[in-house]
């Protein structure tokens, strides 16, 4: 089996993020770009299949910092590693790169397509159902556990409320991943060094076929706040603040 | 113009941000516009009963399965969409919308908008919220009509159920759709609340990514315990197995709305919110005052959770004592 995993370079939006002078985007100058979680989650299902099965593993990545990521997954076990060239400072939207993905399944033969179930750079669509559709193969998102059976698949999709459903569909398929069935594994400083001499190869995007478009006009951050009470940031008188409002409220007390 | 509203429901139950969707809809029409509702499953009676906002209810009905996999439903409603010549798209942010959205925009060509908060209409054009990065950026987006939304649930205050007159009810046969589909359901595992069943609890301790270990976690949990709470974590932290996957609360997890929701180290990401934000009383502790938590907590704290734990428990300890 020919895997293909998509690894997005998003930046760390755990920090405080700024709007770019434009409005339009966030400013990237000094933001630390990180792998989209959902897609490091794709590699380790990727991976664990090779392991399984005997998978050939090609991982092609995207965003700032791309060169760096690939190491990281020939670490973990990717055979072929591909940088998909991607415009300086603009946002990863799926709609844009679906084409290229899509395209490169079909030049390499892939019979499964993995990535990350959602990024939170993407306004316009999820990645999977966008490959898939344009390449007209099945797929599903929301997955934690894929179990491959020569060509078909065995996949779990996560419905909400504890409800989990699992299908069956066969390969040529495209996966958006939510949770791999093993947390993504940790590589030692050695592997990265042995991994570093890994060719990287260089793709050029496919343009998009998609003539509507919608448009980011402007960013903006939320009003924040809401209505609620901020009661600072000393823990002492915060706890006694709280005590004070659990009691007031019956709910101090077990 | 046509907006069709897409809906769901499983296991004998509609979801209750199918009302959400036709209610967004609603907001939009003008003069002559018309509100078609689509679901696809076997639960066609319960959905007539209670999809009444909508001017038209189209079924997709399947005599034998309880869940509809995305693509089917995507490959139903383009079905739809080709009959009826919609100019407007909204599909819930759900496990199904995921799929579905972005799907149905490929097919049709369409443009799509995802994580959608509000939408304002001039004539064939749309302004619209949605947001980035976990929520704390908000993208104002313009889209030219005929468009594609993934719409947040809770974005929509939802419409009141009520019957739809069988007179606007068309029911399509799923079955040849679903039989040739390329993805089948085999299986359909549903929760054992015989541990816990957060849904029916009063007081609720929630911990985030922001505790750090596991061993952190019996911190909260002896927190919980004094409170009467139970214990209670975000995505990361159950994905981590520091916690069973029936203590997650949100989108994939489950819907609270106890007297108390005490979150620490919770960032409120909107898939979190979607599980909490009803909760009577929120009060949220984060170091990271733009925390999107905040703007659903009662009080907000920005200490130490660990500081606040600690200084929480002796103070409680010390109550429980007298
Ligand atoms: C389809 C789908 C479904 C999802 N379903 C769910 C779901 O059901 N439930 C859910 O929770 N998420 C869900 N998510 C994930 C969601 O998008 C977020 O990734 C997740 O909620 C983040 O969890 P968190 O807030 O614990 O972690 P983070 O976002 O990492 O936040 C940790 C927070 O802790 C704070 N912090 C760190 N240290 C301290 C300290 N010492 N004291 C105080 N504060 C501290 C930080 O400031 C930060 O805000 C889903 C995502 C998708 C795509």
């Amino acid at each position: 089996m020919n895997i293909l995993v998509v690894l997005r370079m998003i930046p760390d939006s755990a920090g405080e993020l700024q709007l770019a002078e434009d409005g339009r985007g966030i400013d990237r100058e000094w933001l630390d770009f990180q792998l989209n979680d959902f897609d490091d989650h794709a590699l380790e299902e990727a991976i664990l299949l090779k392991e399984a099965s005997g998978a050939k593993v090609t991982v092609v990545a995207v965003g700032e910092g791309a060169n760096r990521v690939l190491q990281m997954a020939a670490a973990r076990g990717a055979d072929e590693v591909v940088a998909l060239q991607s415009e300086e400072d603009a946002m990863i939207s799926s709609r844009e790169i679906a084409a290229s993905i899509a395209a490169m399944a079909r030049a390499k033969s892939v019979d499964l397509v993995l990535c990350g179930v959602q990024s939170t750079e993407d306004v316009f669509g999820q990645l999977a159902p966008y490959v898939g559709a344009l390449l007209d193969w099945p797929h599903v998102s929301g997955t934690n556990r894929i179990v491959a059976n020569g060509a078909v698949l065995r996949v779990t999709q996560e419905r909400g409320a504890g409800v989990a459903v699992t299908y069956e569909l066969a390969t040529p398929a495209v996966l958006g991943v939510q949770t791999a069935s093993k947390a993504p594994r940790y590589v030692s400083g050695s592997k990265l060094r042995e991994a570093s001499k890994t060719p990287i190869g260089r793709a050029t995007p496919e343009l998009s076929g998609f003539e509507l478009t919608a448009e980011i006009i402007t960013l903006r951050l939320p009003v924040q706040g809401g209505s609620g009470e901020n009661l600072g940031g000393n823990a002492e008188t915060v706890a006694d603040r709280l005590v004070t409002i659990l009691a007031a409220k019956g709910l101090a007390r077990n | 113009m046509k907006l069709i509203a897409c809906t769901e429901g499983h296991s004998g139950k509609i979801e209750a941000f199918s009302l959400e969707m036709i209610a967004a809809a609603r907001s939009l029409t003008q003069a002559d516009d018309e509100v078609v509702a689509f679901f696809a499953g076997r639960d066609a009676e319960g959905a007539s009963a209670c999809l009444g906002a909508a001017d038209r209810l189209i079924v997709a009905r399947s005599t034998r399965s309880d869940v509809i996999p995305a693509e089917t439903y995507a490959l139903l409603l383009r079905d739809v969409i080709i009959a009826e010549s919609p100019g407007l798209v909204l599909v819930p942010y759900s496990a199904n919308g995921l799929d579905v959205a972005a799907d149905i925009a490929a097919r049709t060509g369409w443009p799509l908008i995802s994580y959608v908060n509000e939408i304002k209409r001039l004539g064939e054009n749309l302004t619209i919220v949605a947001q980035m990065y976990g929520g704390k950026i908000l993208a104002e987006c313009e889209v030219r009509l005929p468009a594609v939304l993934m719409i947040n649930p809770g974005a929509f205050a939802a419409a009141a159920p009520a019957p739809i007159a069988p007179v606007n009810v068309q029911t399509i046969d799923a079955e040849p759709v679903l039989t040739s589909g390329k993805v089948k359901m085999v299986a359909i595992d549903m929760p054992d609340y015989a541990d816990v069943d957060l849904t029916t609890a009063d007081r609720i301790v929630c911990v985030g990514r922001g505790i750090g270990d596991e061993a952190s976690i019996d911190l909260a949990r002896n927190l919980a315990t004094m409170l009467g709470a139970e214990i209670a974590g975000s995505r990361p932290v159950v994905d981590n197995g520091w916690l069973p996957k029936l203590r997650q609360v949100g989108k994939s997890g489950q819907k609270v709305k106890p007297k108390l929701y005490l979150a620490l180290g919770v960032s409120g990401a909107p898939e979190h919110l979607e599980g909490m934000s009803q909760a009577d009383l929120i009060i949220a502790v984060n170091t990271d005052p733009k925390a999107p938590i905040f703007n659903v907590a009662h009080y907000g704290a920005t200490c130490d959770l660990f500081d606040l734990v600690a200084n929480l428990s002796d103070r409680l300890r010390a109550g429980s004592g007298r």
